[in-house]
């Protein structure tokens, strides 16, 4: 049972950075229908960022904060100097974002090396609760991804920016017709779904080392997550992301870890089977005019 | 036996109820006309015909058999073609490979209506597309893809037209026009049922008429009997009618 | 209404109006001398150069470009992305290694029945992941490569785990010896020439227009009879048997396969392979695959610097030249050709001819 309720609960903090990445990639479809498949190169850049300032003397706070700017600031550039071109296409941001994949992953091959890097853990208390140890450093993983998240759906939910994305979401067309500057949605959306992913990394390097390959590894679950939430659903990404943390964490605990991965494709696989819009539905991405 | 069947059809989209029992006959040989104000579920009734929505209740009947909750395909090839009210074509491919694509899928388990075009090269010239075969269906003026969705729903070789809004977009010109080629299809064995808004197409062209109404058919009758009728003058135009 | 930002974002308008995939068509018998001509070319490599490295990138450069027809096909053609290409080849190298070593099946017994494992493997993927939107699939075809490469690597004995299966030879086949550099090379370019006639007849086929209107407007393709789901996962199968020949002759070649050569990575590296050198010219996936493959060597990249270079030309062909690198050239070809003439002064006269040959 203890062996049981300690994997959860490390399940769950991966699952939390996989949440982060995963909600990024939904807001992202939602509201321009692209796959952006380098997302999980953000995250790895987001860890390599933190890396570097801690290396440098800088506290994990300090380089926590630069990488979601950092990756913000890559995200804005990314989209303004190639993703929106495809906006008319977002056949060609997913091609595009292949593309990326490599060119991200080998620059920072290129600019540090293809070695693991760590950081020593932010926080290094462990709790012993009865036989199961509890890390300072994943509780506060799954308390920060919780509280962005619930920020970020608050703001989605609640103010008058969100109301305007969820229109464009709904209809772009007429979103933008009724005055909504879509366009400074489409890069709002994708500077912050990229500072998830940066806080993602950051979040991630706290807890494991990481390779510049680690990105494209977690990104698959990250999309497995949103498509089985429903692409284009926050909520659902959350949802089948927390489901999923306990799914792996039963099956760590239980014995069948080299399956653990699979587990995800194949729910993933199953969902669409039964729901192909994913357990609380997604959207087809906007209405691109033909 | 009439061509076509539709009894009692119903749909409902959630908790909206387009189709609320719905009897329609088409004869061979017919070009009927189906009117109504916007929302009266025209286009649905087409699109549950064509087999893009299966209906809530209700069966369609086509040359005795029936092919209620049949798949698009299914239908097209036992003989019905339609065309759509947004012009639809594969716009990255010539106008010729438009038509030359339907034909070459033309409807196979039925006796085929329009049987005297052997080729699609025909098909083109009956349209009058010849001269722009070559041409991207995506580059064509508006008129012009409007021809093109008929010519090819007509490449299927079907015995039954369905029209949705075939003159929208047009002008009187380009409208006349198209009435010309729609009134030699009942010749060529080709029964036609148009759903339109313009009058001066639906008046031209259909010697029967349907009326719908929030789902209902509130008349069915020869054309100019129902455009006197009381109740449909009151649908379209109010109470002041 | 842009008939360039309508299209699958992959394919590019001549002046004329016509699309580059029917100008591709209409060849004429001038093309067949210069494909026919390529080929003999390319057959004396062996003998023209002592490099053997230079053979031996122009086989796995070969293996791909099998794979890369088939790919062509369903995305070129029926507009269906894939990134999990490499995983139906893996079906085939492993599937012929198990044939090999448990069955005692050689090469050619072991081609049909690969190809048809890959395709049946497609066909199974394909039932399910074809009913969702395009975005879902290419999502899942992803989760394929990697899922694959899982099951691989816990196969125990049976698949080799991690380090993989050996194969042995090729068997001598009417007393030729097919596992020389040279013989492997010259089976190769066969195969490649066979896949290349395949994917053009395809193309100029009616089941090629079929696959056209369905990648332009299903709901049309549907209104004309097409049953659009059925030819979905029939191309999808049809792309599985080139992956699982490739993935013999890949087995073949490299006498060792691993879990790690069939992954989301190899297949992502196909799809831009076939992207890069246009997906709907014959001539597209033979250059993609020449380009990756050979641009390293032509400007002494290494690993990293290359895979940064073929990352960005691929950002950049798709930005710029939505057709591919070859349609590229075929476009400032064309405009040299149309200058050319111009400048001999038959201006009146090339133009009508021109609209004579374009009307048939």
């Amino acid at each position: 049972m203890e062996v049981f309720i300690q994997q959860i609960l490390n399940s769950l903090s991966i699952a939390s950075v996989i949440i982060l990445i995963a909600v990024g990639i939904t807001l992202i479809f939602g509201l321009t229908g692209i796959i952006n498949f380098a997302h999980g190169e953000l995250l790895m850049i987001g860890g390599i960022t933190t890396w570097v300032f801690v290396h440098n003397g800088f506290s994990f706070l300090i380089a926590l904060a630069a990488a979601i700017v950092v990756v913000g600031l890559i995200g804005f550039l990314l989209e303004r100097g190639i993703f929106r071109f495809t906006l008319d296409n977002p056949m060609n941001g997913f091609i595009v974002s292949l593309g990326l994949i490599v060119v991200l992953q080998h620059v920072v091959v290129l600019l540090f090396d293809p070695n693991q890097k760590a950081i020593p853990r932010p926080l290094t208390t462990v709790w012993d609760v009865g036989d199961i140890r509890v890390a300072a450093t994943r509780i506060m993983v799954i308390a920060v991804t919780a509280i962005v998240v619930a920020l970020t759906f608050y703001v989605i939910a609640r103010t008058r920016y969100g109301r305007a994305l969820r229109a464009s979401v709904a209809d772009r067309e007429t979103a933008y017709l009724m005055g909504i500057p879509v366009r400074r949605y489409v890069s709002a959306v994708f500077v912050v779904g990229s500072m998830l992913a940066g806080l993602g990394g950051a979040m991630l390097i706290a807890l494991f080392p990481i390779t510049p390959f680690t990105g494209s590894a977690i990104v698959i679950k990250g999309f497995a997550v949103a498509l089985i939430g429903g692409l284009g659903n926050p909520g659902g990404a959350v949802v089948a992301g927390v489901v999923l943390g306990l799914v792996e964490g039963f099956s760590a605990g239980y014995g069948f870890s080299e399956w653990t991965d699979a587990y995800s494709f194949a729910l993933m696989i199953l969902i669409l089977l039964v729901r192909p819009h994913g357990l609380l539905g997604g959207t087809e991405g906007p209405r691109v005019n033909s | 036996m009439p061509l076509l069947e539709i009894r009692g059809l119903k749909k409902r989209f959630g908790g909206v109820v387009a189709l609320d029992g719905v009897d329609v006959d088409i004869d061979d040989g017919d070009i009927l006309g189906i009117i109504g104000p916007n929302g009266s579920g025209k286009t649905t009734l087409f699109n549950v015909v064509a087999g893009v929505h299966k209906p809530t209740a209700g069966r369609v009947v086509w040359r005795g058999r029936d092919i209620t909750g049949l798949a698009t395909h299914q239908i097209a090839r036992a003989g019905i073609a339609r065309t759509f009210q947004q012009a639809m074509a594969f716009t990255g491919l010539s106008v010729g490979e438009n038509v030359r694509i339907a034909f070459e899928h033309g409807a196979g388990d039925h006796q085929s209506g329009g049987s005297r075009w052997k080729s699609y090269e025909e098909i083109l010239d009956f349209l009058e597309l010849s001269e722009v075969a070559p041409e991207l269906a995506g580059t064509l003026p508006f008129g012009h893809l409007r021809r093109l969705g008929i010519a090819i729903a007509l490449a299927i070789k079907p015995h039954l037209l369905l029209l949705d809004e075939p003159a929208a977009g047009l002008n009187d010109g380009e409208t006349t026009e198209l009435a010309g080629i729609i009134q030699r299809l009942p010749g060529e064995g080709i029964g036609v049922c148009v759903v339109d808004h313009d009058m001066n197409l639906i008046a031209a062209l259909c010697k029967r008429l349907a009326v719908l109404d929030f789902g209902t058919k509130i008349a069915d009758g020869p054309a100019d009997a129902v455009l006197r009728d009381p109740k449909v003058l009151e649908v379209y135009l109010g109470d002041a009618a | 209404m842009s008939t360039r930002n309508q299209m699958a974002g992959h394919d590019v308008t001549s002046a004329e109006g016509r699309s580059s995939s029917e100008a591709n068509r209409s060849g004429g018998p001038e093309r067949w001398l210069v494909v026919v001509a390529m080929f003999v070319a390319l057959a004396a490599l062996p003998w023209l150069t002592t490099e053997t490295r230079l053979i031996s990138l122009a086989i796995t450069t070969g293996i791909n470009v099998i794979a890369l027809y088939g790919l062509a096909i369903l995305f070129g053609q029926a507009g269906i992305l894939s990134v999990g290409h490499a995983a139906l080849m893996g079906i085939g190298a492993y599937a012929a290694a198990i044939l090999a070593r448990d069955f005692g099946l050689g090469f050619w017994a072991a081609l049909p029945i690969c190809a048809f494992l890959s395709a049946a493997t497609a066909g199974l993927l394909g039932f399910p992941a074809l009913r969702v939107s395009g975005h879902h699939f290419v999502i899942l075809t992803f989760a394929f490569g990697q899922l694959l490469t899982i099951v691989l690597t816990n196969g125990g004995e049976f698949t080799g785990r991690a380090t993989g299966l050996d194969i042995g030879p090729i068997e001598t086949t009417f007393g030729l010896d097919f596992n020389s550099l040279a013989g492997m090379y010259l089976l190769t370019l066969a195969f490649v020439a066979i896949s290349m006639a395949a994917a053009h007849f395809i193309d100029i086929s009616a089941y090629g227009r079929t696959l056209r209107s369905i990648r332009e407007n299903p709901q049309l393709a549907a209104s004309v009879g097409i049953d659009v789901r059925f030819h979905k996962i029939g191309v999808f199968m049809v792309s599985g048997l080139f992956a699982g020949v490739s993935g013999v002759v890949l087995a073949y070649y490299f006498r060792h396969i691993s879990p790690s050569l069939f992954g989301a990575f190899p297949s992502v590296y196909l799809a831009m392979m076939v992207m890069l050198g246009g997906s709907r010219l014959l001539f597209g996936p033979l250059g993609g695959a020449i380009i990756v493959s050979f641009l390293p060597e032509i400007l002494d990249l290494d690993p990293v610097e290359a895979r940064i270079a073929y990352g960005a030309i691929l950002v950049g062909v798709i930005l710029i030249l939505p057709g591919g690198v070859i349609a590229g050239i075929g476009i400032i070809l064309r405009k040299l050709v149309a200058m050319a003439r111009r400048i001999r002064g038959l201006r009146f006269a090339s133009i009508e001819s021109e609209r004579n040959a374009e009307g048939g």
